[in-house]
């Protein structure tokens, strides 16, 4: 197995689709990414940063919001890491790797910072505090993954959740304390790569198979309430303006749009 | 970059190989950037006019590709960031690409933050956007 061709930096923009691709999928890339923004930053905040007192309501609020996002993280967990086995080829399966260790980070941190706001015992009560419609959306998901359906899983996983969650924590960390706010920007790094992956990956395939945009479209309909109402419900919750909410959905809007299978 | 290997890459302009070879050609230290309106050939009249070439700058406080790559990179402002003549915006992940020379239609750039291979276009406001290339 050759490991991936790293061309030299001033040649980015010139480099060939497939050695481009090599690298950006590999573990090297990932590793020597995340430690741009992970680097001394213990759960995701660096230690200088304040402990704030938050209302009590605002805290509650957070709580909820927090438990919601811990089912997504745990629904994407579990979806990379069983996409693994029947991803379609080699530099597929390292990247879905180092999808599942961001995942993972993901709901330390967000199980770290339920603690600091006074929730001893989140691992055991963030399901029950979670979105319905959340929870709906993983078990579909995990159904995709179960009947190792590639596309459905990446679509569901990659395109409709990664894409929602990336607008959501982005909403949110504008108006969160900065603890949060600083460990949502870590996240949202990392979820750059995950929507990226799960576009391109759908966008090639559809390029050969145009026919099977109409089972996408099929799935959509089916996950898109839940999806929407979730994170509608979430930023409300949190006090988001209603102005600022169809911001949530623009991004995956916008890339189903150029998927071919919006509607 | 040698302009052999230029000429090698099908969206790179016959024109911009010569302006680099020209650069190739010029004494040690000659710079990166190349005056504005400076023709590949003077002696046509509608010769393209040649890229401008940029110096990236190591450092745009952006920290989410290995360190070499991160010039190529800086994050979008909003609406109202002016992207310069050797900037593009990924459609996929909102963040800023930038190339050591002016980007043309038809010019071929990479968005490592999200794995995305796009091709510039001029939009109808005249703006120069990026589409994705699957």
């Amino acid at each position: 197995m050759g490991a991936p061709m790293s061309l030299d930096p001033s040649e980015l923009h010139a480099r060939d689709h497939s050695g481009f691709l090599a690298e950006v999928q590999s573990f090297e890339f990932w590793f020597q990414s995340v430690e741009g923004y992970l680097h001394d930053r213990p759960y995701g905040v660096a230690p200088e940063t304040p402990m704030p007192e938050l209302e009590p309501e605002r805290r509650r609020a957070l709580v909820a919001t927090l438990s919601t996002y811990c089912v997504g993280e745990v629904a994407a967990l579990e979806g990379a890491s069983g996409m693994i086995g029947f991803a379609p080829n080699r530099a597929t399966k390292i990247f879905l790797a180092t999808q599942a260790v961001d995942e993972a980070r993901h709901l330390e941190v967000l199980l770290h910072r339920l603690h600091e706001l006074g929730e001893d015992d989140a691992e055991a009560t963030f399901e029950a505090r979670s979105n319905p419609h959340l929870l709906a959306f993983r078990d579909r998901l995990l159904r995709c993954v179960a009947e190792r359906d590639w596309l459905a899983s990446v679509f569901a996983q990659n395109v409709v959740l990664e894409s929602m969650e990336f607008a959501a924590f982005h909403s949110h960390s504008r108006t969160a304390d900065p603890r949060t706010a600083q460990m949502l920007a870590g996240i949202l790094k990392d979820e750059r790569r995950h929507i990226g992956f799960g576009e391109n990956d759908l966008g090639r395939h559809l390029r050969r198979h145009p026919e099977d945009r109409a089972r996408l479209q099929t799935l959509k309909r089916e996950l898109d309430p839940l999806v929407l109402a979730c994170f509608e419900d979430s930023l409300a919750r949190l006090g988001i303006a209603a102005s600022e909410r169809p911001d949530v959905g623009r991004l995956y809007l916008e890339s189903v749009a150029r998927l071919g299978i919006a509607g | 970059m040698t302009s052999e290997d230029l000429r090698s890459e099908a969206n790179f302009d016959p024109a911009e190989v010569a302006e680099v070879a020209e650069i190739e050609a010029a004494p040690s230290g000659g710079g990166h950037t190349v005056p504005a309106g400076r023709r590949a050939d003077p002696e046509r009249d509608d010769a393209p006019r040649p890229r401008r070439r940029f110096e990236l700058l190591d450092d745009t406080g952006f920290d989410e590709v290995p360190p070499k790559y991160r010039r190529f990179y800086r994050r979008w402002q909003g609406e109202a960031d002016a992207l310069a003549p050797n900037e593009v915006l990924c459609p996929v992940c909102k963040v800023v690409i930038r190339s050591a020379r002016e980007l043309r239609p038809g010019d071929r750039v990479y968005c490592m933050p999200c794995m995305s291979r796009l091709e510039v276009v001029r939009a109808e406001s005249g703006r120069l956007e990026a589409i994705v290339r699957y």
